[in-house]
């Protein structure tokens, strides 16, 4: 069964978060997304492993809309928690 | 009666089916694949958890919450189910009346077959139908100002639905003494009110209507139109939700009355009073 996955990572020296989203369909994508960055504190990065189309379009949208800071690479989606 | 019987029979049943089905996520009852939809729970309140106001902090204080409905007719049914819908922990639903042919047209938790049976119990069943995660327990009991203590203890939020200025001042003096955000609603023909009330600060239903005027018509003599009283009730719950997640600005220290036949909508401030004898500070 697909199920968003979030687990603790270390990337360059750096804690980050990563979840896997390939998985779900809009808005899960989003919720899921979300619900991790509420858990997380100001300035942790998260990111997000997707799928191509609707979600790598939609995710990075809202988030930059709640405020994060955001970069997209590939089907990576790196969110900067506000 | 048989019949009726036998609706609610089934009806309880296919919750139970449906329960079961979530519990295990084996169920037929799954809309969506579950390849799609990988935590039902999530999924069910998925497009409110999208709305940038809400968080999954509002949800989480959602599931904990325990409120209280008071009546389970035309302002109850909406209520209610928005309120099981929205994903409340734990509904309480309190009505003493039997469904009777005359509430079908706005009392939207009943259907025919369920005339004869106990409001409370059809409206567990019903709600236990939209939303199995949520804890139901009826109380089929008229409030009144002997039993509401009881009935509001150990609510997180009470939603008076009743049909009388006695049961709405009973609820009001119970909500007050016990610190319980309420509230508070009524309908009539094609016009209603709705008071969001936080005892203690800001002004309660009695401060507001500190008598009950000589002569109110009730529902029975005046009529009411179904969705005049959905509209009401889903402005209640609306309110209800605002109090339990702190989700934008709950209607407090003012009064609602709209007028359903002009769509005129006038927001009347009103203040505490000192000599309240429900919150009073004298």
């Amino acid at each position: 069964m697909a199920s968003a996955r979030s687990t603790g990572a270390t990337v360059t020296g750096v804690a980050a978060r990563t979840l896997d989203i390939t998985g779900l369909t809009c808005p899960m994508t989003w919720v899921k997304t979300k619900l991790e960055l509420e858990r997380m504190a100001p300035g942790e990065e998260l990111r997000v492993a997707c799928r191509e189309g609707e979600a790598l379009e939609n995710v990075p949208r809202s988030a930059r809309e709640a405020g994060h800071v955001v970069a997209v690479e590939g089907t990576t989606i790196r969110i900067v928690r506000a | 009666m048989n019949s009726r019987r036998s609706f609610l029979r089934e009806l309880t049943g296919s919750v139970r089916e449906v329960a079961a089905a979530a519990r295990t996520g084996s169920g037929t009852f799954l809309a969506s694949p579950a390849s799609s939809v990988p935590d039902p729970d999530l999924a069910r309140y998925s497009r409110q958890l999208v709305m940038p106001e809400w968080s999954g902090a509002a949800q989480a204080a959602l599931g904990a919450a325990s409120v209280l409905v008071v009546g389970a007719g035309a302002l109850g049914s909406p209520v209610a189910l928005y309120l099981a819908g929205a994903g409340v922990g734990r509904l309480g639903i309190v009505d003493n009346d039997d469904v009777e042919l005359s509430n079908l047209h706005r009392q939207i938790l009943h259907f025919t077959p369920d005339v004869g049976v106990p409001k409370a119990h059809s409206a567990a069943a019903k709600l236990g139908f939209l939303n199995p995660e949520v804890v139901v327990e009826p109380y089929q009991v008229r409030m009144d100002a002997a039993n509401a203590a009881g009935l509001v203890e150990g609510a997180d939020l009470v939603v008076d639905c009743s049909d009388s200025f006695e049961t709405r001042y009973a609820v009001n003096a119970a909500c007050c003494a016990a610190r319980i955000p309420l509230v508070e609603a009524g309908v009539l023909g094609m016009s209603g009110l709705v008071m969001g009330i936080r005892p203690g600060e800001s002004a309660c239903y009695r401060c507001a209507f500190p008598e009950a005027p000589p002569s109110a018509p009730t529902c029975a003599e005046a009529g009411v139109l179904g969705p005049a009283a959905g509209t009401i009730g889903s402005l209640q719950a609306l309110e209800a939700l605002k109090l339990l997640t702190g989700v934008g600005e709950p209607l407090l220290n003012a009064f609602l009355q709209a007028d359903l036949a002009t769509l005129s909508f006038l927001r009347v401030t009103v203040t505490r009073r000192a000599d309240c004898p429900d919150c009073g500070r004298a």
